[in-house]
């Protein structure tokens, strides 16, 4: 019925095209497992991964794919379409256009982000690096200006220790803030 | 009709098991069947993917007879729990159209 150069262009796009199929029916049916069991996505897909065979189920579905498609261009070459023309319809028809899979996946990130999230920490956060900074350019400033003789020294060149103590203390204290930033992650990882 | 598609969405599953209920079938024959019953709008893609959900959840008995492309074609038949599925189906739309009806009737009062 067709060449074999069509025939490969089928195999090809079958080959292409099938997995994501394989992988938005997989997802249906991991996303029921779990609703039915109540357990995390990533156990359930640990269980599955032991009874499966991967391979074998994605060759099953590409074949699945080829045969669907040479009916469906049979049917439009019997309407008058030429093969090429049949396959080019096929081809846009068949292609995988996912709402499920990929979307899905993404609003459940998006709705794990915002379950997790606070606003108190986000808060805390704030606190911490405007603390520290503040922190640190005083503590800074005023080890700068000790050190460099007092207001006397201050008045002539001594301005620029405390100005250099003043810039160090900001950088511990962003620091500081980064550590304290790193710290409620950690925890609220957990 | 045009633009069924959305209202289809959650029952297509329903139709496709009421189809290879009445006997073995393989995949574009469903395709085919559904345009026949007036179903044109429906995307050849969606079926394929409906019938890999049916074998993932288990709904279907798969036999397998050599085909002239090659591998080998997949002809469906429903399983028990394929037609337990079929039956919940079936019973879901029979409490969506009555509650439907009585809208469309009666603006949703039973005693009127």
């Amino acid at each position: 019925m067709f060449s074999h150069e069509m025939k490969e262009k089928i195999k090809q796009f079958a080959k292409e095209q099938a997995p994501y199929y394989l992988e938005e029916a997989e997802m249906t049916y991991m996303e029921k497992l779990r609703r039915k069991t109540g357990e995390a996505k990533s156990k359930v897909i640990a269980k599955l991964a032991k009874f499966k065979s991967r391979s074998e189920t994605a060759m099953e579905a590409q074949n699945d794919m080829i045969l669907y498609m040479s009916d469906y261009m049979k049917d439009l070459m019997e309407q008058g379409l030429s093969e090429q023309e049949a396959f080019e319809r096929a081809k846009e028809e068949l292609k995988f256009r996912s709402e499920t899979t990929k979307s899905a996946d993404l609003q459940e990130r998006i709705f794990a982000y915002y379950n997790n999230f606070d606003p108190a920490d986000y808060e805390a956060i704030g606190l911490f690096y405007g603390a520290f900074v503040f922190l640190g350019l005083s503590i800074g400033a005023l080890i700068g200006f000790i050190g460099s003789g007092g207001w006397e020294m201050f008045l002539s060149d001594g301005w620029i220790r405390t100005l250099i103590g003043a810039v160090v203390g900001v950088l511990i204290g962003v620091g500081m803030g980064l550590l304290s930033h790193a710290v409620i992650v950690l925890k609220r990882k957990k | 009709m045009d633009n069924l598609s959305e209202m289809l969405k959650g029952i297509l599953e329903g139709i496709v098991l009421e189809i290879i209920s009445r006997g073995e079938i393989y995949g574009y024959e469903i395709t085919k069947k559904l345009h026949a019953l007036g179903f044109q709008g429906i995307a050849e893609a969606t079926v394929y993917a409906l019938l890999l959900r049916l074998e993932k959840n288990k709904l279907v008995h798969i036999t397998k007879k050599p085909s002239d492309m090659g591998p080998p074609r997949k002809f469906y038949t429903l399983n028990e729990r394929g037609f337990e599925e079929l039956a919940a189906f079936w019973a879901k739309w029979d409490f969506l159209s009555e509650r439907i009806h009585l809208l469309r009737t009666n603006g949703g009062e039973k005693n009127v």
